[in-house]
């Protein structure tokens, strides 16, 4: 029998299990930038974005994801920075963001 | 007269030369073979023109009498002058002496250096080389005894902190600091029992046969011949492998330099030459405001060089540099060392990624049709009052322009390159290049001083002129085109690291405050200008240290006596107004506020 075609589907489950995810290199990213833990999440540093105003990079997500575990496409999406540096001036916590792209692509180039 | 010229003592002389000899040869045979094509054929085009004679000169200069080392401190100049300069003349004196008392004889590389030691069957003796060898002898030995002394007291040969040398270093230094002080005591003792010498080792020495027994003598003589010649072979063999292998390498370097090598974007074979002429003085660690402000002690040029040359650079190490190039001004052997710091990053970082910036392909935000382009750059849009200053500006000028990036646009590359990521960098820069190409510009601005030296160093704009705008208004205004007035206010100026040291534009900008107020002068300024500390070569400093950075250098803002600091840099502005209650413009502000 053919799928009456609702127009809907149904989606994969979007919950994060901390306690499934692998958080090694999480933890190792925090121990080399604790600084990070201190972000309030304000969203200054996409807001400012350079890449995120030409494509939909967004430096809050990412790095939020690599944080509980989320590393897949975590590279290729830091890949898109340009590194210019204008969310580190905005940053009300002063965390070094350029140095959290750097970091994060050099824990998860082979995710 | 025929003369032996050996004896057992000289041997450890000898293995020392040979050691040296062919480390020395095998090292520039294989650096020179290893050298780009494209360098080779510099050498070779270079070698028979005038600028090989400049380089001799060169090399007098520098190599012996060390010039640029007098600039620094004259004390910490005489001591290397007195020690290079000093020995050079030993050796030539001392080839020239045995040519007066044998002539134009062979005589074997031993027989020159210890010739008082095979000399003692003279006949006569001519008083004029005694005096000379004793008097250059003096020389080195002021010089030596002067390296003691800045061992314990360097701030008296201004420098406030010197290198922690590693231990390879400190038995070739050892060595270095008794060869002297034991060849005069073997010169001496030779002298008390043979006689003869000059006003030093005679004198001593005829105290010694005066006041010291003919048997003592005797015992001593011989050993103090072979602790001179050990203490000679031990530097002789530590010299390719220590920090003494500038010695040599700064001659080559001079030569290539001037025949117009230098170290490229990726590490190439002519950045041995400059690591290994670094002959690790220090003088790079106090200009460094890492060291002065943060008390950071393993970063500066001196320790960078040295862990890349002994392979054991670290990523932190790379990376934790303003490179504000206020070391590289100071530098005595003027190495390029932002350029080999970058290129090691490039090595440790760069990841050739052909899919990266695909999205930049279809990106055209620009504007406006005019034949001279303003390219504001990322961090103006981060200081919009620069932005609409300048089209305040424009707009006076009656400037028809093109605003490259004025809603958004993609970075100059700068920032990517200097993390070492050069490869990413450069599709960045086709990008922008194609961009300026495309509109049909003659001329483009920026604000941005980081932005202009990349377009003025990588884009390779053909047809194009790259200002910045400090020198675009100058211009306007001594076109008339753009009229201000004064009103006597008082400024300071900042130098932006990428405009001054990094551009040379140190004028243009001050006869720009000139024109509409007084300009007073902070302590450290033009080439000595303190880093604003937010540089974005360095990613590995935090927030509080940028922070303490800042404060530091702005503090001299407050003691001339202005109203106003003025800098020429977006990000400098923003750095400096964290460091400081004085009101913080940028210069195409205050042009915009005294329109007339």
């Amino acid at each position: 029998m053919a799928a009456i075609e609702w127009g809907f589907s149904i989606n994969r489950p979007r919950v994060i299990d901390v306690d499934r995810n692998n958080l090694r290199k999480s933890d190792e990213i925090l121990l080399e930038m604790p600084e990070l833990q201190s972000c309030i999440g304000c969203g200054a540093c996409t807001a400012s974005c350079t890449a995120g105003n030409l494509t939909n990079f967004n430096f809050r997500k990412v790095h939020t994801l690599v944080r509980r575990g989320e590393y897949q496409g975590a590279y290729e999406e830091m890949n898109k920075c340009m590194l210019c540096g204008k969310c580190r001036l905005l940053c009300p916590r002063g965390i070094n963001t350029r140095g959290v792209v750097m970091l994060i692509k050099r824990k998860l180039g082979d995710f | 007269m025929t003369m032996n010229f050996f004896a057992p003592f000289c041997i450890p002389f000898m293995v020392g030369a040979v050691v040296m000899a062919v480390a020395l040869v095998v090292k520039y045979a294989r650096w020179i073979y290893e050298l780009p094509r494209a360098d080779k054929k510099l050498m070779l085009h270079g070698i028979f023109t005038r600028r090989s004679l400049e380089a001799i000169w060169e090399v007098f200069r520098e190599s012996l009498l060390h010039r640029r080392i007098f600039k620094v401190n004259p004390l910490l100049g005489y001591m290397h002058m007195s020690l290079a300069f000093g020995w050079f003349l030993l050796i030539l004196t001392g080839w020239i002496e045995v040519v007066a008392y044998l002539g134009f004889t062979y005589v074997p590389l031993q027989g020159h250096v210890f010739f008082k030691y095979f000399a003692t069957g003279l006949e006569e003796h001519k008083p004029v080389f005694n005096f000379l060898m004793d008097f250059f002898l003096l020389m080195v030995l002021s010089g030596v005894f002067l390296a003691w002394c800045k061992r314990l007291y360097s701030k008296a040969m201004g420098m406030r902190r010197t290198t922690r040398h590693v231990l390879g270093d400190r038995i070739a230094l050892s060595a270095l600091w008794f060869v002297f002080p034991l060849r005069l005591a073997a010169e001496s003792l030779t002298c008390a029992i043979y006689g003869g010498g000059g006003f030093l080792t005679g004198s001593i020495g005829s105290w010694l046969s005066a006041h010291v027994g003919g048997a003592v003598l005797e015992a001593l003589y011989e050993p103090s011949w072979w602790l001179y010649s050990i203490s000679l072979g031990v530097f002789f063999v530590a010299l390719p492998f220590s920090r003494y292998m500038h010695i040599f390498t700064e001659i080559p370097l001079i030569f290539l330099r001037r025949y117009g090598l230098h170290p490229r974007e990726k590490e190439s074979s002519f950045d041995n030459f400059e690591i290994q002429a670094c002959s690790r003085c220090g003088i790079c660690i106090d200009p460094c405001q890492l060291q002065s402000v943060l008390g950071i002690n393993d970063v500066q040029s001196v320790y960078f060089l040295r862990d890349r040359r002994y392979k054991m650079l670290t990523l932190s190490v790379a990376n934790d540099c303003l490179m504000c190039g206020r070391c590289e001004t100071k530098c005595p052997v003027g190495i390029n060392l932002n350029s080999l710091r970058q290129n090691s990053r490039d090595t440790m970082r760069n990841i050739p990624d052909e899919s990266r910036y695909g999205y930049l392909a279809s990106v055209d935000r620009s504007e406006g049709e005019g034949r001279v382009g303003y390219f504001a750059g990322c961090m103006t849009l981060l200081t919009p009052r620069t932005l609409s200053a300048m089209e305040r500006i424009f707009e006076a000028a009656g400037e028809d322009v093109w605003w490259a990036d004025r809603n958004g646009g993609v970075c100059c590359g700068r920032p990517l390159k200097l993390s070492g990521e050069t490869d990413s960098a450069k599709k960045m820069m086709r990008y922008n290049k194609e961009l300026f190409y495309k509109h049909n510009i003659t001329t483009l601005v920026t604000s941005c001083p980081i932005c202009l030296r990349v377009f003025k160093e990588e884009y390779a704009l053909r047809g194009i002129e790259v200002l910045h705008h400090s020198e675009y208004i100058l211009r306007l205004m001594r076109q008339g085109r753009l009229k201000v007035k004064a009103d006597g206010g008082k400024f300071t100026y900042h130098d932006p690291c990428e405009l001054g040291r990094g551009s040379g534009i140190y004028d243009e900008p001050r006869a720009v405050i000139e024109a509409v107020g007084e300009l007073l002068e902070a302590e450290h300024s033009r080439e000595n200008s303190f880093c604003c500390g937010a540089s974005l070569a360095n990613t590995v400093i935090n927030d509080a240290q940028q922070l303490k950075i800042a404060r530091s250098m702005a503090a001299e803002f407050a003691q001339t006596g202005a109203d106003t600091v003025v800098t020429s840099c977006p990000l400098c502005k923003k750095t400096v107004t964290r460091g400081t209650t004085m009101p913080v413009k940028d210069l195409s502000e205050v042009v915009a506020e005294h329109l007339a």
